[in-house]
């Protein structure tokens, strides 16, 4: 789904981690000596040709290392993420919608682009890594996006007799916001997933 | 090259294109209690209510906004829809198949419209 915004994003903390051993070379070498200064400057190139290849190498790792770097890497606060840019209508939904009842990271699957030309039609898929039975299945899923007229604009109810397996539809989007993805079981338990989407054309009007 | 995208069963011969048409569709072959895709699509405008038209008038908001899948007369699914769901609305989802019995649909819309179309799923 989102292999290249998910290398995109490490290849900057990757370059980003590159550069901060280098920095810490070249300050440290500054009061040594030149011989050490030449050193530490090979070092550091060392460091820059080898870097990227150490940090890349094992691949799951470094795509979740990619995400986590995005995030604290940068200038952004070591928070930013989904939960955190969550404005308050959304919040004031899930409360209305779930109570009390804590809504999860996990488990559930949102297929959908992180760049959208053309904000009319932006397919979204919706799945479940959980084994759905007939006392443990999904009742209804919730497609959310912050920044549309309608926050809620899909609520799919389900029941056993659905079976497992994605629910796949096109929704239009406003601007660049949050999608998520809600599925809530029928045990009560409610877990998500969202993803940011990079909206072109205004499909909402 | 073939083409490997299994053959599908259509409810409706050619491509829908006044509103209120629709098309579902199931995979050729479909083995008892397995569960299986069903795709329908509807011709509906889905408007917003946030547009003008070319001459400045406003567009009113039509778009469908409660779904139901029933399977053998009986409701295995319900979907609450509003303008933000795209024109032409599509919808892929799971269906376990347990018996021969007609797939049907309905779709309502926020001016009264009731659509429905149903196609019958056989074992094979």
């Amino acid at each position: 789904m989102s292999s290249d915004k998910t290398s995109r994003y490490a290849d900057r903390g990757g370059s980003r981690s590159d550069e901060a051993p280098g920095s810490t070379g070249d300050s440290s070498a500054a009061d040594a000596g030149r011989r050490g200064f030449l050193r530490a400057g090979v070092l550091a190139a060392a460091g820059l040709v080898l870097g990227r290849p150490l940090l890349a190498a094992p691949g799951v790792a470094s795509n979740v290392r990619g995400g986590g770097a995005r995030h604290a890497g940068g200038a952004m606060p070591a928070t930013a993420g989904p939960d955190d840019e969550m404005i308050d209508a959304v919040r004031l939904l899930l409360k209305a919608k779930f109570g009390d009842r804590q809504v999860q990271t996990g488990h559930v699957q949102l297929d959908i682009p992180t760049d959208a030309p053309d904000g009319r039609a932006v397919p979204a898929i919706l799945d479940i890594d959980l084994p759905i039975t007939g006392s443990s299945y999904v009742a209804a899923y919730y497609l959310l996006v912050d920044h549309n007229p309608d926050i809620c604009l899909a609520t799919y109810h389900l029941t056993p007799a659905s079976g497992e397996g994605p629910i796949e539809t096109r929704i239009k989007m406003r601007r660049t916001s949050y999608v998520r993805a809600i599925a809530e079981m029928n045990t009560g338990e409610v877990w998500s997933a969202a993803t940011k989407v990079f909206v072109g054309l205004n499909g909402c009007g | 090259m073939p083409s490997t995208h299994p053959a599908l069963t259509f409810s409706l011969a050619g491509t829908p294109s006044a509103i209120g048409e629709a098309k579902i569709l199931l995979p050729l072959s479909v083995a008892r209690d397995a569960v299986i895709d069903v795709r329908a699509l509807l011709v509906h405008p889905m408007d917003t209510g946030f547009f003008r038209d070319a001459e400045g008038n406003p567009i009113p908001a039509y778009f469908v906004n409660a779904v139901t899948i029933a399977y053998g007369g009986e409701q295995v699914a319900r979907f609450e829809w509003t303008s933000g769901i795209s024109r032409d609305p599509f919808v892929r989802f799971p269906l376990r198949a347990s018996r021969e019995a007609p797939v049907q649909i309905t779709w309502k819309d926020n001016k009264g419209g009731v659509y429905q179309q149903s196609v019958d799923l056989k074992f094979a």
